[in-house]
């Protein structure tokens, strides 16, 4: 491995770190933040983020059961295959999201409180 | 054994590696809140296969390795995700290893396998959900492909230079690499 490989694998890496960073910078708000839930595009749900409550989506291919507390949004039960979205952290700042790819399910925070 | 015959049966180790390879990794869950984070381990036999049968082989084990793996392990819908991944990164280091043969390292090819591995999963996802606020998800999984796919990378050109040695790969008239 040659010195410039290194520079190019610093580089994306950098590349990344600074991504994330500049996500959270310019996603970052002071207005009130809402969870919005949707299946394979279709908004079924907003729901404010301040507001403690435990949600279950459920259609033909399973039940999802979002839990909302202390100002973060996890979903803490799932009958899909790979529970991925169970293992996602708990999101609080807008854009940051939760998938469930089975159920084409979307958990996404966004900015506004309706 | 004819060359033709030859290459059948290394292609056919390099299906059966890897899909034990895919295994082994669906056995280690990674202790991170990133989900569907991996670290990529059937991709050693993709770059190796790479570097002795050439592309348009390695596209045959690739997609028979994530066919039997989403049969065997994963639920019939992890497919989908794994071929977008799996083609994406064939196809970015493909075009490395033609373009730049000389001058790139196996681990750079590796880094940039991974980081495109992911990207083609988060595109497939981002399609089959129907949204485009993925790419905070895409960053995250970015950091980590860059230390997996060194990983990956120095333990293919490790198995590489050791096999090298055998005359394993003596009968597919490869060009000599140093």
């Amino acid at each position: 491995m040659k010195k410039n490989e290194i520079i190019i694998i610093v580089g994306l890496l950098a590349v990344s770190l600074i991504g994330i960073a500049a996500f959270y910078l310019i996603n970052k708000t002071d207005s009130p933040l809402s969870v919005r839930v949707t299946r394979q595009g279709e908004v079924i749900g907003i729901f404010p983020l301040s507001e403690d409550r435990t949600e279950i989506f459920t259609d033909a291919t399973g039940f999802n059961t979002l839990e909302i507390s202390d100002g973060t949004a996890k979903m803490v039960e799932a009958d899909c295959p790979d529970h991925i979205c169970v293992k996602t952290y708990p999101i609080s700042s807008p854009g940051e999201t939760i998938v469930c790819l089975p159920h084409k399910l979307v958990v996404e925070v966004i900015t506004g409180d309706s | 054994m004819t060359s033709k015959a030859y290459r059948l049966v290394i292609l056919s180790l390099y299906v059966a590696m890897a899909l034990i390879l895919s295994y082994i990794e669906s056995l280690i869950p990674l202790p991170l809140p990133i989900p569907g984070a991996k670290i990529g381990l059937p991709n050693i036999i993709t770059l190796v296969s790479l570097l002795t049968l050439g592309w348009p082989l390695t596209l045959l084990v690739v997609i028979a390795r994530i066919f039997l793996s989403g049969f065997l392990f994963g639920g019939g819908f992890s497919i989908v995700y794994s071929l977008g991944g799996g083609l994406l990164s064939l196809l970015v280091m493909s075009l490395l290893l033609h373009f730049f043969k000389d001058k790139i390292s196996i681990i750079l090819v590796s880094v940039f396998g991974a980081i495109s591995h992911n990207l083609g999963q988060v595109i497939v996802a981002a399609i089959v959900v129907q949204t485009t606020s993925l790419l905070l998800y895409f960053l995250f999984l970015m950091v980590l492909a860059i230390p997996t796919g060194i990983f990956i990378g120095v333990t293919a050109r490790e198995l590489m230079r050791l096999l090298g040695k055998t005359t394993i790969f003596s009968k597919l008239n490869l060009p000599q690499k140093k």
